[in-house]
């Protein structure tokens, strides 16, 4: 049995797949399985992974028609025969101890998962790189000891990432952890990462950065304008997930709340602004219905993040209008209708005031026989 | 051998090809005055491949003879006779003996629009859906006018995108659409799959298998047309006579929970089914006329609050105070109140 299986997920990928492979054929650690899977890849991908898998016998290739995502990564969970598995998007690459080093720890401390820090890069046109240092947790005693996420749910607020970490295939296996079948990519990894995190009963973080992920992929999913509801179809199979034992939904509740409030919330910014209203309806709606329910609550939220809840739950319009709306017409053209709010007030409240006076009562009864009068004589010339 | 093999196999292809799309399931008693614009507008339907399935609870009128004359004429459309027991045994009855991919229930005394079944089946089929829930309006007979009936289905509460189950919801799950079943489609093979049946009692008999039906399936698709009537202040209507059977939405309710509770979906409903079983109670009670009024309020004063859950839960609990206060009033009498607030106006 290889110590890991890596899975890399392939949908064309071609101008970052040998970087890609290169990072993992040339792990220190050897004993390792690589399966990858082209989901029906269109470019050049294919052949670049023949090529690596006539020159490195660890290497399984399976191609086939496109699937998607989460079905992709299932099948590669399914084939893999590792004690380990890890995940390798195939525009990402990894550092070469990786592997080594994550195995090490999850065997000393028998591990479900363990999960390191990680770098996001860009690269310029110039060839120079920008690296960001993403850190799991902001609290440095939150690392290196072994810690119960299924009994903490304070955990899930890690920096949610399936391919920074590794996981016990057995453990995987025993709660039968997958990812949803939707088409695409569509946000797969979130399921998969709540599910190991409910589930799992010894987890480890570790603070040294071994994963590099792209952030200047004009193509990855992230970026793409139209799949506007993915997200919420993905908490929708979460919730499913959570509610299939009601004493894990009782714990994981209010955390998943705050989960989907942040994905929601980066959502309606991710999106084509012609989809952004009407995102936020829905929004405002869901979270209405979590707050009736009990589900959201008060208390994992910061100040800001509270009394965004609470603005988008109230009056969706006016936050639609003075916080979405693109910026620069935003502020000009709500001052504008605040202005026009309050002129047509004062008309109203004119209109009522000279109704109510004496004056126009008279009017209306001196006035009402003639009226009535001529009404009449109105209807007979017809 | 090899001739069996072929007779099996082509009388499966045909039963294939023969399956109906749609088997519309009709209980039909003491109907004669609306059947035969019923039946025209379902014989007329533009969806052809479709069974009918009449079931005569025992009619005493000229249902049978009409039921009869269109039998005749449309060889779709089959009789099936029982002993008065009721339209919810009548559609036991009728599911039992469909074989089409979906159910429609339909009643005696409405009417539809020509193309509802192609419509409603095509919003099935490509969303792959175990419920269709469509738009429907009333049809006052006495003044000839059409009603629009915005309650029977919340689109505001909607998911937006698919898969769409009643968790998606963003309103009571059992108040986004009514618990009647003659405006939705269900897919025959989920219905039995999770055995869901019509209550046998005389009325609310199909309350429990709407709400079921909603709470189970995976993908509900919704259309926006109106394409039903319902048609009110019909002499035949049961609803007009609700005081003989003023407990069955009793009955109906607590097999709801019932269910829910086997299915071990009550702890994530309960609040909605409180809430609704409340509403449905005060409706009930507000629409029942005669004498059996002051039973029922009695009856739910005494046990069927109780009974339901409603009572002990705080005023937080429920979505529409308004309810809850006449729920306040029922259980505590209305004088000490009124004087209460007569005093605090004096005091105001």
């Amino acid at each position: 049995m290889a110590k890991v299986s890596v899975i890399i997920p392939v949908y064309n990928a071609e101008k970052y797949l040998a970087e890609c492979l290169d990072s993992i054929t040339r792990q220190t650690l050897k004993d390792i399985e690589i399966i990858c899977i082209s989901d029906g890849s269109t470019d050049q991908s294919s052949d670049i992974l023949q090529k690596y898998q006539e020159r490195d016998s660890r290497i399984l290739l399976i191609q086939r028609e496109n699937r998607g995502y989460g079905y992709t990564m299932n099948e590669g969970i399914a084939r893999a025969s590792g004690e380990y598995i890890g995940i390798v998007e195939a525009d990402d690459y990894a550092a070469l101890n990786m592997y080594e080093e994550l195995y090490q720890k999850a065997k000393e401390y028998d591990l479900d998962f363990v999960k390191a820090d990680f770098y996001r890069f860009k690269r310029e046109q110039s060839g120079s790189m920008e690296l960001a240092y993403n850190h799991l947790s902001p609290d440095p005693s939150d690392y290196n000891q072994v810690f119960n996420p299924g009994e903490n749910p304070e955990t899930l607020r890690y920096i949610m990432n399936t391919w920074s970490g590794i996981y016990k295939r057995s453990f995987l296996e025993k709660y039968h952890i997958q990812h949803n079948e939707t088409p695409g990519a569509s946000f797969q990894d979130n399921g998969f990462w709540f599910q190991t995190f409910i589930y799992g009963k010894r987890g480890m973080i570790v603070d040294r950065p071994y994963y590099r992920n792209r952030r200047d992929n004009p193509d990855s999913s992230v970026k793409s304008k139209e799949k506007v509801y993915c997200i919420n179809a993905e908490y929708d199979y979460i919730r499913g997930i959570l509610l299939k034992d009601p004493a894990l939904w009782e714990r994981f509740r209010h955390m998943y709340w705050f989960k989907k409030y942040h994905n929601y919330m980066g959502t309606l910014w991710r999106i084509d602004e012609k989809y952004r209203e009407e995102y936020l309806m829905r929004f405002s709606e869901e979270l209405k219905r979590g707050i009736a329910l009990g589900d959201l609550v008060r208390e994992p939220f910061s100040c800001n993040a509270w009394n965004n809840i609470r603005s988008i739950t109230e009056d969706p319009g006016k936050y639609y209008l003075t916080r979405v709306y693109p910026a620069g017409m935003n502020q000009k053209v709500f001052e504008q209708m605040q202005a026009l709010e309050t002129e047509n007030r004062k008309l109203k409240e004119e209109i009522a005031s000279i109704r109510r006076s004496k004056t126009f009562r008279l009017g209306k009864i001196l006035l009402f026989l003639p009226g009535k009068l001529k009404r009449m004589l109105r209807g007979r010339k017809r | 051998m090899m001739d069996r093999f072929k007779c099996m196999y082509a009388s499966r292809e045909e039963k294939m090809m023969d399956r109906p799309k749609v088997s519309v399931i009709v209980p039909v008693y003491n109907a004669q005055s609306h059947l035969r614009q019923c039946l025209d507008s379902i014989t007329g339907q533009t969806l052809s491949e479709i069974e009918i399935l009449c079931v005569d609870d025992g009619s005493t009128d000229s249902s049978a003879q009409i039921l009869e004359e269109y039998k005749g004429r449309d060889p779709r459309l089959h009789v099936i006779r029982q002993e008065n027991a009721g339209a919810g045994a009548a559609r036991n009855r009728g599911l039992a003996e469909a074989s089409g991919e979906y159910l429609s229930f339909l009643d005696a005394d409405d009417f539809f629009e020509p193309d509802m079944l192609e419509c409603a089946y095509e919003r099935a089929v490509s969303g792959n859906a175990q419920i269709v829930v469509f738009r429907s309006d009333q049809y006052h007979t006495e003044e000839g006018v059409f009603r629009d009936m915005p309650w029977t289905l919340r689109s505001h509460a909607l998911a937006p995108y698919r898969p769409m189950d009643c968790r998606t919801f963003t309103d009571n799950v059992f108040k986004v659409f009514v618990g009647w079943a003659w405006d939705k489609l269900f897919e025959r093979e989920f219905v039995l799959k999770h055995g869901l049946r019509f209550q046998e009692q005389r009325t609310s008999n199909d309350l429990l298998f709407v709400f079921l039906a909603i709470v189970l399936a995976e993908r509900i698709e919704t259309e926006e047309r109106v394409l039903a009537h319902q048609r009110r202040g019909a002499a035949s209507s049961l609803s007009n006579t609700r005081e003989k059977s003023w407990q069955c939405f009793y009955e109906a309710l607590k097999a709801l929970r019932e269910n829910l509770i086997r299915l071990g979906r009550y702890q994530e409903l309960e609040q909605d089914y409180i809430n609704y079983a409340l509403h449905f109670s005060l409706w009930n009670l507000d629409t029942l006329q005669g004498e059996k009024k002051k039973e029922l309020r009695r009856m739910l004063k005494k046990h069927w609050f109780r009974e339901l859950g409603i009572a002990g839960k705080k005023e937080d609990y429920f979505y529409n105070k308004k309810e809850y206060r006449q729920y306040r009033e029922i259980v505590r009498g209305r004088l000490p109140w009124l004087y209460l607030s007569v005093a605090g106006g004096i005091v105001d």
